[in-house]
């Protein structure tokens, strides 16, 4: 609880609906697949135990994408219609490598080791240790042309 | 009281140390080995985490400037296209490899004769071989008898699993008439000497919690430890100490609380690895020895070799669940491992054919690559993608150039004080070559098994995984650090094992050679216990 009281105020209110209106764009909900959207994950609260050197390059992005907005539309993020939203996230995410960058890579690695994520995936949430995991052994009759080549080496 | 004067004293506790120490035991003299890392916990490897992926990225990072940790030393990486990997803790560097265990070969050994460029080792891969077979024993490696690529060996245990991927990539290389094999690797595929046996959990480079990859903390210390050898962690040594007669006396070092302390030996022997080991000896000048002990020569810290490293990322159109089984070994190609003069590059590389990327990274780099997009279409491409990456390391052989060096870095330093290394270091023009030919040809394999889309990374940075080369070994004092069997021209009770003393490095993980030749010279140092300081 205490790690979601700190996580929650590590944002403004105009960055955190500027983020959540963000991250369902990168990573929508898929009714069909299952999929949650991306602002369906405690996302901070994820950047705040693992990534915590990220918070402040976090808020600059999402400071930037409404300093973008205020100036293409005179109104902040939130306050854009999706239309605009769209076309706005489009034009920067073409015109601007780093757009979003630290935002974009930090979503990635907590929508896929969420818990809800992995089971709609079909995956168990788990840690790889102790269960461990299957792997085939391998056809190793494959190997039969390689060994009947003659020695590769130099003597 | 009585001067406290052990009779083998060893820097580090990493592979080296871990198997000499382990042959010298056997003489029942008093063995010490200073550490400056801790013991490891391998609860706390990020794979008891589902955040493993996230985890292993700052704490158990390869770079000891990412990681940061107390017992690590920060190293000035500005002047060279290749950063450092390193770990210091019980285990030293085993306990982030991959355990890919090739050997060097027997042509390796006869560079210079051969094909005409840099020098000959002054031993050959026959006097290597029982020590090899050997270590395998003590560390407990998997392969698969019969690879035409090198003299016949068997592993002690049955090879590793090589999954849908590697059955997959061995049809392509077959449609191209290529050779590859499955990998020989320092990882347990039964239950061996009171070890379980391998779970394939995936992230083997960040520390097994299963402990079936054989780092040396696993692998040789306990053994080491009921030998009697003594292990000290959190002992960081400073300097090495000479007399007027040329003789290594001791060492100074700082114990955790910073605290500096002399420990007398009657034997030193280094094990620090390429950039620790010619660290410590330039830190260590003496009236004797202005320029660095055991630096005659001149060639302490010269000669520093890497593996010039490129990647070639294929994905296959078909499920591989390739991100499961160990994450650093599968298969290798050794088609190019030796000189062909039809080429433009003198020598070769390996093919090492290891896992896949794992699900989070696969999201990471396909929404960096605009693979994966943003938006209604990403949960499709995802799927794509996931499970289907081949990840090929290029491993090409280094030449050894006097260029390329570890010196000490005249400001930055660790928390001891101690002076930081430095490295300088630049791909030659045969490595660039190499390289080239390689990414080439693994893009042609990459095809041949079916992919789908390949991606190249040419002259990887974060690549300085194997540290050779910089107090190399020889018969001439004038043109080498150490001689035939791992003792200093210059100093003759000072010894080094790591990898430091390769002559030149082969294409593959050093691992298994520095330990045979750690062995190697344990032996030698006990036939020669008569006569050693001669």
């Amino acid at each position: 609880m205490a790690d979601l009281i700190a996580s929650d105020a590590l944002l403004t209110e105009e960055q955190n609906q500027t983020l959540r209106l963000l991250l369902n764009m990168i990573i929508p909900p898929d009714a069909e697949r299952g999929m949650p959207g991306a602002a369906e994950l405690d996302f901070m609260g994820y950047v705040f135990e693992f990534a915590n050197d990220r918070i402040e390059h976090i808020k600059r992005e999402l400071d930037s994408l409404n300093k973008s907005s205020r100036r293409q539309y005179t109104v902040t993020f939130p306050q854009l219609d999706d239309n605009d939203r769209e076309a706005l996230v489009k034009r920067l995410y073409s015109t601007r490598r780093q757009f979003a960058r630290n935002i974009e890579v930090q979503i990635m690695f907590c929508y896929y080791q969420d818990d809800k994520v992995l089971k709609a995936l079909g995956k168990e949430a788990r840690p790889p240790f102790p269960k461990g995991n299957e792997v085939l052994r391998g056809d190793l009759s494959l190997l039969d042309p390689v060994r009947q080549r003659p020695k590769l080496y130099r003597e | 009281m009585a001067e406290d004067i052990a009779d083998i004293l060893i820097i580090g506790a990493g592979a080296s140390s871990a198997a000499a120490a382990w042959s010298l035991a056997d003489t029942r003299m008093r063995i010490i080995c200073l550490e400056q890392g801790d013991w490891m916990n391998p609860s706390e490897y990020p794979s008891n985490s589902k955040q493993w992926e996230v985890l292993r990225q700052v704490d158990y990072n390869q770079s000891p400037n990412i990681r940061k940790r107390e017992t690590d030393y920060p190293i000035n990486e500005e002047d060279s296209a290749v950063s450092i990997a390193n770990f210091n803790g019980v285990g030293g560097g085993t306990i982030l490899y991959s355990a890919h265990f090739p050997r060097l070969k027997p042509s390796d050994f006869r560079v210079k004769s051969m094909d005409g460029v840099a020098d000959d080792w002054p031993i050959d891969y026959k006097t290597l071989d029982p020590y090899f077979a050997q270590n395998d024993r003590n560390m407990g490696v998997s392969g698969l008898a019969g690879d035409p690529a090198i003299p016949w060996h068997e592993p002690p245990l049955p090879p590793i699993p090589i999954g849908r991927m590697g059955e997959a990539m061995g049809r392509g290389l077959n449609k191209l008439g290529w050779h590859w094999w499955p990998s020989d690797a320092a990882i347990i595929s039964e239950d061996y000497e009171g070890r379980g046996k391998c779970l394939n959990l995936g992230p083997c480079n960040s520390g097994c919690a299963q402990g079936a990859k054989s780092s040396v903390d696993v692998a040789y210390w306990p053994v080491n430890q009921r030998l009697g050898v003594e292990l000290r962690t959190r002992c960081r040594v400073s300097q090495i100490l000479v007399d007027d007669n040329d003789m290594a006396t001791g060492v100074l070092y700082f114990d955790e609380n910073g605290v500096e302390h002399l420990q007398r030996a009657e034997i030193v022997i280094m094990a620090c690895n390429g950039v620790g080991t010619p660290r410590l000896l330039l830190n260590s000048p003496s009236a004797g020895f202005p320029d660095g002990l055991a630096n005659r020569s001149g060639l302490v810290g010269k000669n520093l070799m890497f593996h010039p490293i490129g990647f070639v990322e294929g994905y296959l159109d078909q499920p591989l669940d390739s991100h499961l089984g160990p994450q650093g070994t599968c298969i290798l190609s050794q088609e190019f491992y030796e000189t062909d003069p039809a080429r433009d590059f003198v020598r070769g590389y390996s093919l090492q054919i290891v896992r896949g990327q794992p699900p989070a990274s696969i999201a990471v780099s396909g929404t960096q690559r605009g693979d994966i997009p943003w938006g209604a279409r990403h949960h499709e491409a995802y799927q794509k993608y996931v499970g289907r990456s081949v990840m090929m390391a290029v491993m090409c052989e280094d030449l050894p150039e006097l260029c390329n060096t570890v010196t000490l870095d005249p400001e930055l330093t660790d928390s001891n004080g101690i002076p930081a290394p430095k490295i300088t270091y630049r791909f030659s023009e045969n490595s660039k070559r190499m390289l080239q030919h390689g990414l080439q040809k693994g893009t042609e394999a990459m095809e041949a098994a079916g992919a789908f889309k390949v991606y190249t990374m040419n002259q990887v940075r974060d690549t300085g995984w194997h540290l050779m080369g910089t107090a190399r070994m020889g018969t001439d004092p004038e043109n080498s650090v150490v001689n035939e069997w791992g003792r200093s021209h210059d100093v003759k009770n000072l010894f080094i094992i790591d990898g430091s003393i390769f002559v030149t490095c082969g294409a593959v993980n050093p691992t298994t050679t520095i330990q045979a030749l750690a062995l190697y010279v344990a032996d030698s140092i006990k036939k020669n216990l008569a006569n050693l300081f001669d």
